[in-house]
C-alpha cells in the first residue's frame, strides 16, 4: 500500500491504496462514495464515469495512483452543480431512468455533452452518449432529457465550452503529482516462481478447432528430411518459443511452449507423443499443454507428409497444423487475433524447418520467442507468405 | 475482475523511464492513459511486475509544428487532437479520426502513443497514420531510431518495439493543400472495434496516393502500388476509376479468406475513396 | 380508442396522482444523486469478499483441486460444504429428467464457469489472488456444445446417469393431418442465438448472520426474494424462519435475477461457517461466461395455408438449448414447453402440431429472459407468415388480418386452450400498417433509394399471457406456483401510508405505480405513501417479480388492502362525524358526510392516540390490513402489440439502419402511461439487441467466446431509434382496473419485425435471413451465397 493523495469532490484525500486499485474502487471502498457504479470494469459500459480534472473518464480502468494530485468529481460531488441539477429535473420529467444503475455515469457524460456541444442535435447527442449503456430505458427519455437541457441553455444564450475546459495536453488527471510514485520497496512486485503445470496424464486425440495447411520444398531427399523429423530436439528448436524440459522419448516428449500475444504471455507446459510411418513418409506429433496462470489448455498436432520431387532429389513437405485452445485465453474475444498469432507462429515454424533442412540454423539459436523482432525480417515474412496455403477455420462464422 | 498486484513508478524524465523499463529480470509494462492496458490488467490477461507510468513526462505531452511536420509527444490524447489543442497539419483529418475513437471518456485519457504501442489491428491510428505517411521515433537507452508507421505494426498486437524501447514522438507530415483524404470504418456501433478500415490520402495533382486497408486481424495493408487500384494512374477522376476487383485481389493475397469479409473491406475502402473525392 | 374505465375512482379527479396519471417517479431522486443502495454498496463491519475458482472447461472430470498451504483457511470446496444440498428444480411434467446442480462442483464440471472453489479475503482483489493460486487438475471430456447434435445417438452425455441429453420432450397435436393437403406449404429452419441478459448491475450477494435473531440475512440482487428463501432453506436444510432475504436497489433484472444461485447458497454457508459477513458481486466476465443465458432456440417449422392466405395449420419441431442444469425455480423445460403452448400466437388455425425438446448441453443453464419463449416463437411464426404472404401473393399485413382472432370472438380460447381475455388484434395491425405507411414504402421501393441502399418494411404481432397464476403453473409442476398475491397497508399515526408487498422493483417503478393505486383507492398523497418491497421479513409472501405480473398482481393486492383499510377508516370517520356509517364516503383522503369531513390523518390519530374516541364496535384490526388478490380468472391477461419496422440495408457493408419503428400496443388500463412507455422503449431496445447485435458464441469445445462488452454487443443510444407509440386501452375483464401485464412485451416482437423488414428489402435479390442476430457479416454472406448460386458453374 502506498499513500494516494488527491482531491475528491473538493475534499483533499490522503489514503493508502495498492497501485492496482482502480479509481472506482478507491472512491467506493476507501471513501464510501458508492454512487460510482461498476458495470463492466473494462471501459465499455460507462457506469463508472467520473470527472477527472473536470472531464469525464472511466474510473474502472484508471488507477487511483495514476491520479495523484488530480481533481476528481463523482456523482455525489455534483449534488449542487447547476447543470447536473437541470439534468436531473429533465431526467425525471422524461423518465430517463428505470433501475438507475447507469444513471450516475450517464449524468456525468450528459453534463459534459451539454457543456461542450450546445448545437448538438438528436443524432449528435446519441453519438455523444454512445459510451454509456443503459439496459432499461431504450435511451428515449435520456436523449429527450439531454436535448431539452441543451435547448434550454441555448435559448438562454449560455456559452459553450468546446474543450470541456481543458487547456493542457496529456491524459486527464496526469501530471499533477508532486512525486514519482510509491517508495522503492513497493515498486516492483516480487516475481513469483513459475507455477507448476498441471500434470497431464494422457494425450487424448482431439478434433482441432483451427487447422492450417502449408507446404514447401527443400533440396534434400525425403529420407533425409524424414530423419530430421525424428530428431525431436531439432523439430522443437524450429517451433518458436518451444523448449524441451526432459530428454525426449518418442512416446513422451516433455516440453513447454511460450507464446506471446502482445502483452499477453502464456507458457503451455505439457507432453507430446510422436507417431511415424516410414512406409508412407508421414508422421504426426500430437501434444497437450496448459498454462496454469490463465487456466488455459491447448492441444495441438503437427502432421507432415513428405513427397519426393525432382526425381527423388528434393522433397515437398506438406504440413498440417491444428490446435484447440480452451480456458481464459480462448474466451478472449476477437479470436481473429489469436488466429493471426497462430498463423505467424506456424509460418515461422515452417521457415525454421526449411532453414534447418537447408543447413542453416533457425532464426535465433535458442527456442525463439515469437515476437515482432523475429518477424520484422521482411525476407522471412515474404517467404513465409508464399508458403501459406489454405487456412480454414470458421472465421467469423458466428460474427 | 481486479488486476494481479503490480508495482508502480511514475518517472519524472525519459531517462528514468527507460531505466525503469530496462530493469533486469523485471517484467515491466508502460502505461500512459491505460485505456487499452487497463482492461487487460483487470481481466488478468497481463500480469506485469512493474507498471511504468509515463504520463508524468512533460516532454511526451507536447505538440509542435517543426518545419514540414507535426511532432506529437506519445502522451498526447485523442481528445487533445479532437479538440484542436494541437496544430492541424492534415486539413482536419487527424481531428476527424480522433473524434471517432471509442468514447469521449476514453479519449480524455487514451493516448496516441499508447494506442500505437498496443498495435491493435482494429485501432484507428495504426491505419490512419500509415495513410498520412507518419513516422515514429522510438527511444531506448541505446538511442533512438525512426520507423515508418507502416513498418511499426507487424501483426495482431505485435509492434516493432524492442524490449526497453518506447514510442517517443509521432511525426505527421504536413498534408499538401492539393491532397485529399478519406477515412471510413465499419463498426456495428460507435466506439466498437472496427471490422474494416479504409484510410486514404490521395494527391491527384501529384499523381500519388497512400491507401491503407486496416482491421484485417493482422497488420494493416499499405497498398504498395496504389495506382493499380485506379486503373494504373491517379488523376482527378480517381473516384470513378476505383477498381474493386483489384482491392479484392489484394485482400485475398493478404490472406483474408472469407469473401464476405473482403466484400465489406472493399466497400469500406471505396467509401474512404469517395469521401476523399467529395 | 380510450375505453370507458370499469372502475370508480375514489377521488374522481385523481388529482393527477391516481390510475392513469403520468406521475414522475418517487424513486428517481436518490438514484440520480448516487444515493441508491445496490448490493455492492452495502457496508457491514467485518465484511470480506469472495471470489470463485471456476471451471475453465465445459466438461471435465475433476481429478484434484490443489490449494496452496498458505491459503488453506481461505479456500472452500465441495468437501467442506457438509450438509449442503444441490439445487434441484424438478418439473412435474411427465418424463422430465432431474439434474442436480451442486453449489460447488462435485466430481465433474458441466459448464465453463461452474463453481469449483470459494475463496475469501478482505478484498475482492485479494480473493482473486487466492483463486488464481488454486490449481485445478481436470480431465477434459467431450463437450456437448450443439443442442441438435446432442440429441443424436452416441453423443457424449452431460449427465452420465441419463440415457440421452434430453431434459424433456413434449408433444402436442390437434388434427394436423387435416392440414397436409393445403395448397400452400412452406418449410424452413429458423434459429435464434444464445444471449446474456446483461442488466447493467450483475448479480450480487451479501450474507450475514444475526446471532440475536438466530437468522441468516441474505442481501441479494434478486427479483424473487421469497422464492430465494425457499430455495436456500432447501439447500441449507434450514427452517425458512431462520432465513431473511432482502433485495436492495436492483440494477435491472429481466429474468437474470430470477433464479436461486449456487453463489447465494455458498455465501450463506460461508457466513455461518466464518462468523462474519461476506460479499460476492458478479463481474461482467462472470456474467457473460459463467452465469445464466437465454433464448437459444431452433425451429424446423412448416406452415400450411390456403391460396387466400388463411392458415390451415402449423407443424413444428422446436429445440431449446437448456444448458447443463435445471434452474430453480423455473426448471430447464419452461422455455421449450412454453414454445408448444404459445407458438400459434394471436392467430386462428384449425390444426397444429408441435414437438419440443429441452436439451442439456455443456453450457450455462438458461433462464426465462424478458418475453421468455415468446421472442423466439414470434420470430419463427412471423417470418413464416411473410413467406406465406409471398406464396399467396398478398401483402404480409393482409395475411395477418385474415388470420388474427377477431374482436367479436373475444374472450377466445385458442387451439392450445389459451384464453385470450380481450382486445382488437386486427385493429392494432391496421393501425401499425397505416402508421408505417406500407403503400408509401412500396412506392419508394419501386423508385429505389438515392443512396443505393435497399429499404424494406416488416410487421409482427403477438399476444402475451401475463400475470398467469395457479391454474397455469400448477400444470408445469415446478417449485413455484403463484396463488393469491398479498399486500399489507398501514396508516401511520400521522396519516401516512405504508405498503408492503413481496414483489420487487428493479426499474419497474413500483414505488410510484403502487402508490398511485393506493392514491386511487384512498386519496392519500403519493408523497406520503412509502413502499416496502422485496424483503421476506417485512412483506407478505410472494413469488416475486416475473412474467409481467407485478402491476396486475401486486397492484390488485394493494387495491384490495387499501379498499379494506378505507372501509375501516370510513367507519371510524363516521363515528367522529357523528354519522351513520352508511351516510359517509371516503373521498380525496377524507371521510365526508353532511356534517363535514374528517381526514385520514385525524382518523389515524384517533386510532393510535385517542382510542377513547373510537366506536365501540370498531374493527380490532385497526388501520393495518393484509389482504390478498387474484384476478377473476387466473389464466392470465393478454396484452398485445403490433410492431412495424422500416429498415434500410446497405448491401455492400451489410449494415442495417432502422429508419422508422411503430408500436401499437394494448396493455389494458395503464396505471402510469409514462412508465408503460418506458417499459416498451426498454423492451424494444432489448428486442433490437436480439435482432441485430447480441450473441454469445461457443466453439466446439464449449468455450464461450465473448468475455467482454466489446465482444457481446449491447445496443447503445445510436442503435435504438425512438419509436412511435400508439396505445389502445382495452381493459381486461378479469383484473383490478382492467390492468394487463406489459413488462416484457416490448422485447418480443422487434426481432420478427426487423427480420421481416430486412427480408422484404432483400427479397428482390432472392436473399432471406432466418437466423438472429442479423449481423452485417451474415447479410453479406447471404447476398454473396445467392450471387454464387446464380452464377453459372465455371
Amino acid at each position: 500500500m502506498s499513500m494516494v493523495a488527491l482531491t475528491v469532490n473538493q475534499r483533499a484525500v490522503r489514503t493508502p491504496a495498492e497501485p492496482r486499485t482502480s479509481l472506482a474502487d478507491f472512491v467506493r471502498d476507501k471513501l464510501d462514495l458508492t454512487g460510482t457504479h461498476l458495470g463492466c470494469e473494462h471501459g465499455v459500459c460507462g457506469a463508472c464515469t467520473v470527472l477527472v480534472d473536470g472531464v469525464p473518464a472511466r474510473s474502472c480502468i484508471t488507477y487511483a495512483v495514476a491520479c495523484e494530485g488530480a481533481d476528481i468529481t463523482t456523482i455525489e460531488g455534483l449534488d449542487k452543480d447547476a447543470v447536473t441539477s437541470e439534468l436531473r429535473a429533465a431526467f425525471t420529467r422524461e423518465h430517463a431512468l428505470q433501475c438507475g444503475y447507469c444513471t450516475p455515469g450517464m449524468l456525468v457524460s450528459a453534463r459534459d455533452l451539454v457543456l461542450r456541444l450546445p448545437q448538438a442535435d438528436e443524432r449528435a447527442i446519441r453519438i455523444g452518449l454512445s459510451g454509456n449503456l443503459c439496459r432499461c430505458t431504450g435511451y428515449v427519455g435520456i436523449v429527450r432529457a439531454v436535448q431539452s437541457v441543451i435547448e434550454a441553455r441555448r435559448a438562454r444564450g449560455v456559452a459553450a465550452e468546446p474543450d470541456g475546459g481543458r487547456k493542457i495536453l496529456g491524459p486527464a488527471g496526469s501530471g499533477r503529482s508532486e512525486h514519482d510514485g510509491p517508495g522503492r520497496a513497493e515498486r516492483v512486485r516480487p516475481a513469483e516462481p513459475a507455477p507448476p503445470a498441471t500434470p497431464v496424464a494422457s494425450i487424448p486425440d482431439f478434433t482441432p478447432t483451427a487447422v492450417f495447411t502449408q507446404q514447401f520444398s527443400v533440396a534434400h531427399p525425403p529420407a533425409q528430411v524424414f530423419a530430421m523429423f525424428d530428431d525431436i530436439a531439432a523439430v522443437a528448436a524450429c517451433l518458436p518459443g518451444a523448449s524441451l524440459t526432459a530428454p525426449p522419448d518418442p512416446a513422451r516428449v516433455e516440453g513447454a511452449i511460450r507464446v506471446k500475444l502482445g502483452p499477453i504471455a502464456a507458457t503451455f507446459s505439457g507432453f507430446a507423443r510422436v507417431e511415424r510411418n516410414p512406409a508412407d513418409m508421414c508422421g504426426r506429433i500430437v501434444g497437450i499443454g496448459n498454462d496454469r496462470r490463465s487456466r488455459s489448455t491447448t492441444q495441438g498436432e503437427i502432421q507432415y507428409r513428405l513427397v519426393p520431387t525432382g526425381e527423388g532429389a528434393a522433397t515437398r513437405v506438406e504440413l498440417s497444423i491444428g490446435y484447440t485452445l480452451t480456458g481464459m485465453l480462448a474466451q478472449v474475444g476477437r479470436p481473429g487475433l489469436v488466429r493471426d498469432l497462430a498463423e505467424r507462429l506456424i509460418a515461422e515454424f515452417a521457415g525454421n524447418l526449411d532453414r534447418r533442412l537447408s543447413g542453416a540454423a533457425p532464426a535465433g539459436a535458442d527456442p525463439v520467442e515469437l515476437d515482432g523482432v523475429s518477424l520484422a525480417s521482411g525476407l522471412l515474412r515474404a517467404r513465409v507468405a508464399r508458403w501459406l496455403g489454405r487456412f480454414f477455420s470458421n472465421k467469423d462464422g458466428a460474427a | 475482475m481486479k488486476p494481479a498486484p503490480f508495482g508502480y513508478v511514475r518517472p519524472r524524465d525519459l531517462p528514468a523511464a527507460l531505466a525503469a523499463l530496462g530493469e533486469p529480470e523485471v517484467s515491466a509494462r508502460i502505461i500512459a492513459g491505460g485505456q487499452s492496458l487497463g482492461p487487460m490488467l483487470n481481466l488478468r490477461l497481463v500480469e506485469p511486475q512493474l507498471i511504468v507510468d509515463i504520463t508524468g513526462l512533460a516532454e511526451l505531452k507536447q505538440a509542435e509544428r517543426c518545419g514540414d511536420e507535426l511532432v506529437l509527444g506519445a502522451c498526447v490524447t485523442h481528445a487533445d487532437i479532437e479538440d484542436g489543442r494541437v496544430p492541424d497539419v492534415t486539413g482536419g483529418a487527424m481531428q476527424r479520426v480522433a473524434g471517432s475513437i471509442a468514447y469521449r471518456a476514453v479519449r480524455n485519457r487514451g493516448t496516441v502513443g499508447g494506442s500505437l504501442s498496443h498495435a491493435d489491428p482494429a485501432a484507428d491510428w495504426v491505419s490512419a497514420l500509415a495513410a498520412f505517411g507518419a513516422k515514429l521515433t522510438l527511444r531506448s537507452l541505446a538511442g533512438s531510431r525512426t520507423l515508418a508507421m507502416e513498418a511499426f505494426v507487424v501483426g495482431a498486437l505485435e509492434s516493432a518495439l524492442r524490449a526497453g524501447e518506447i514510442v517517443e514522438t509521432i511525426h505527421i507530415p504536413v498534408m499538401p493543400a492539393s491532397a485529399h483524404w478519406g477515412y471510413f470504418k465499419a463498426c456495428r456501433k460507435p466506439g466498437e472495434f472496427a471490422h474494416a478500415i479504409g484510410a486514404v490520402m490521395i494527391d491527384p495533382s501529384a499523381g500519388t496516393a497512400r491507401v491503407v486497408i486496416g482491421a484485417i486481424d493482422s497488420a494493416p495493408i499499405l497498398i504498395a502500388n496504389p495506382a493499380e487500384l485506379f486503373g494504373g494512374r491517379i488523376g482527378g477522376d480517381y473516384k470513378e476509376r476505383f477498381d474493386a476487383r483489384v482491392a479484392d485481389a489484394i485482400l485475398a493475397k493478404a490472406g483474408v479468406a472469407s469473401p464476405a469479409h473482403r466484400h465489406i473491406h472493399v466497400g469500406v475502402l471505396q467509401r474512404a475513396v469517395r469521401e476523399a473525392a467529395a | 380508442m380510450r375505453n370507458e374505465r370499469d372502475f370508480s375512482s375514489a377521488d374522481g379527479a385523481g388529482a393527477g396522482q391516481g390510475v392513469g396519471a403520468r406521475l414522475p417517479r418517487k424513486e428517481d431522486d436518490r438514484l440520480m444523486r448516487g444515493r441508491g443502495q445496490f448490493v455492492a454498496d452495502i457496508r457491514l463491519a467485518g465484511l470480506q469478499d469472495v471470489a470463485f475458482v471456476r471451471s475453465p472447461l465445459a466438461h471435465a472430470r475433476i481429478r484434484a483441486i490443489d490449494v496452496p498451504e498458505r491459503y488453506r483457511a481461505n479456500v472452500f470446496t465441495a468437501a467442506d460444504l457438509t450438509g449442503v444440498n444441490p439445487i434441484r428444480a424438478v418439473s412435474g411434467l411427465p418424463g422430465f429428467k432431474i439434474s442436480e446442480q451442486p453449489v460447488l462442483a462435485v466430481g465433474k464440471v458441466r459448464q465453463v464457469g461452474e463453481l469449483v472453489a470459494m475463496c475469501v479475503a478482505p478484498t475482492r482483489a485479494e480473493a482473486e489472488d487466492i483463486a488464481a493460486a488454486v490449481t485445478l487438475d481436470l480431465e477434459e471430456l467431450p463437450a456437448v456444445h450443439d443442442m441438435r447434435k446432442a440429441r443424436e445417438a452416441g453423443s457424449a452425455l452431460v449427465h452420465e446417469e441419463w440415457v440421452d441429453n434430453v431434459f424433456l420432450e413434449t408433444n402436442f397435436e390437434v388434427d394436423i393431418s387435416s392440414a397436409l393437403d393445403a395448397p400452400i406449404k412452406v418449410t424452413r429452419e429458423i434459429s435464434t442465438a444464445r444471449q446474456c441478459m446483461s442488466p447493467l448491475e450483475g448479480r450480487g450477494v451479501v450474507a450475514t448472520f444475526d446471532q440475536r435473531l438466530d437468522q441468516l440475512t441474505l442481501y441479494s440482487a434478486a427479483q424473487m426474494p421469497h422464492i430465494t428463501r425457499s430455495g436456500l432453506a432447501e439447500c441449507l436444510g434450514m427452517e425458512q424462519g431462520r432465513i431473511r432475504v432482502v433485495s436492495p436497489d436492483v440494477g435491472g433484472g429481466f429474468g437474470h435475477k430470477g433464479i436461486l444461485l449456487p453463489e447465494e447458497v455458498c455465501l450463506s454457508w460461508l457466513t455461518m461457517h466464518r462468523g462474519h459477513p461476506v460479499r460476492w458481486t458478479e463481474d461482467r466476465r462472470e456474467h457473460l461466461t459463467a452465469s445464466s443465458n437465454c433464448r437459444e432456440h431452433h425451429y424446423r417449422i412448416t406452415v400450411y395455408a390456403d391460396r387466400d392466405g388463411r392458415l390451415r395449420g402449423i407443424d413444428c419441431e422446436a429445440t431449446v438449448d437448456s444448458g447443463a442444469y435445471s434452474s430453480y425455480p423455473f426448471s430447464a423445460c419452461l422455455e421449450a414447453a412454453q414454445v408448444a403452448s404459445i407458438l400459434p400466437g394471436p392467430y386462428l388455425m384449425p390444426a397444429y402440431r408441435c414437438r419440443t425438446f429441452s436439451v442439456a448441453t455443456n453450457k450455462c443453464p438458461i433462464l426465462p429472459y424478458r418475453g421468455v419463449a415468446r421472442s423466439g416463437v414470434c420470430f419463427a411464426l412471423e417470418l413464416m407468415l411473410d413467406l406465406v404472404a409471398v406464396e399467396a401473393g398478398l401483402e404480409p399485413g393482409e395475411v395477418r388480418l385474415r388470420n388474427l382472432v377477431r374482436p367479436e370472438q373475444m374472450p377466445f380460447d385458442n387451439i392450445t386452450k389459451k384464453h385470450f381475455d380481450s382486445g382488437d388484434y386486427p385493429e392494432a395491425m391496421r393501425r401499425a400498417l397505416a402508421s408505417i405507411d406500407v403503400e408509401g414504402v412500396r412506392a419508394r421501393q419501386r423508385n429505389g433509394e438515392m443512396d443505393g441502399r435497399r429499404i424494406g418494411v416488416g410487421v409482427s404481432i403477438y399476444c402475451e399471457q401475463a400475470a398467469h397464476g395457479t391454474s397455469v403453473y400448477s400444470g408445469w409442476g415446478i417449485p413455484m406456483v403463484p396463488g393469491h398475491e398479498q399486500a399489507s397497508a398501514r396508516l401511520t399515526p400521522d396519516g401516512g401510508l405504508e405498503l408492503r408487498v413481496g414483489v420487487h422493483s428493479h426499474g419497474q417503478s413500483m414505488e410510484t405505480t403502487l402508490a398511485q393505486v393506493a392514491h386511487e383507492m384512498l386519496g392519500v398523497d403519493t408523497a406520503k405513501v412509502r413502499l416496502i418491497l422485496g424483503d421476506t421479513a417485512m412483506t407478505p409472501y410472494s413469488t416475486g417479480t416475473w412474467g409481467s405480473r407485478s402491476m396486475v398482481m401486486a397492484g390488485g393486492a394493494v387495491a384490495a388492502a387499501c379498499r379494506e383499510l378505507g372501509e375501516r377508516a370510513r367507519r371510524i370517520g363516521a363515528k367522529l362525524l357523528q354519522h351513520d356509517p352508511d351516510a359517509v364516503v371516503l373521498q380525496n383522503g377524507e371521510v365526508r358526510g353532511v356534517n363535514g369531513s374528517v381526514t385520514l390523518r385525524e382518523i389515524a390519530h384517533t386510532w393510535y392516540r385517542r382510542p377513547q374516541d373510537l366506536p365501540v364496535d370498531v374493527d380490532p384490526g385497526g388501520l393495518e390490513v393484509t389482504s390478498g388478490y387474484k384476478p377473476q380468472r387466473d389464466s392470465g391477461t393478454f396484452s398485445y402489440a403490433a410492431h412495424a419496422a422500416l429498415v434500410a440495408v446497405d448491401c455492400q457493408l451489410g449494415e442495417i439502419e432502422i429508419l422508422d419503428y411503430v408500436i401499437v400496443e394494448d396493455g389494458g388500463t395503464l396505471v402510469n402511461p409514462m412508465v408503460v412507455d418506458g417499459q416498451i422503449y426498454g423492451g424494444l431496445a432489448q428486442g433490437i439487441g436480439t435482432a441485430l447485435y447480441e450473441e454469445m458464441p461457443f466453439d466446439a469445445a464449449g468455450q464461450p467466446l465473448a468475455t467482454t462488452l466489446a465482444d457481446y454487443l449491447l445496443p447503445g443510444p445510436t442503435e435504438v431509434p425512438a419509436p412511435r407509440l400508439d396505445h389502445m386501452e382495452t381493459p381486461s375483464p378479469y383484473t383490478q382496473f382492467g390492468m394487463k401485464g406489459i413488462g416484457e412485451g416490448g422485447a418480443i416482437a422487434p426481432p420478427a419485425a426487423i427480420a421481416n423488414a430486412v427480408n422484404d428489402a432483400l427479397r428482390p435479390l432472392g436473399v432471406e435471413l432466418m437466423q438472429s442476430p442479423i449481423t452485417p457479416y451474415r447479410v453479406v454472406e447471404a447476398i454473396l451465397a445467392r450471387r454464387d448460386a446464380e452464377r453459372p458453374a465455371a
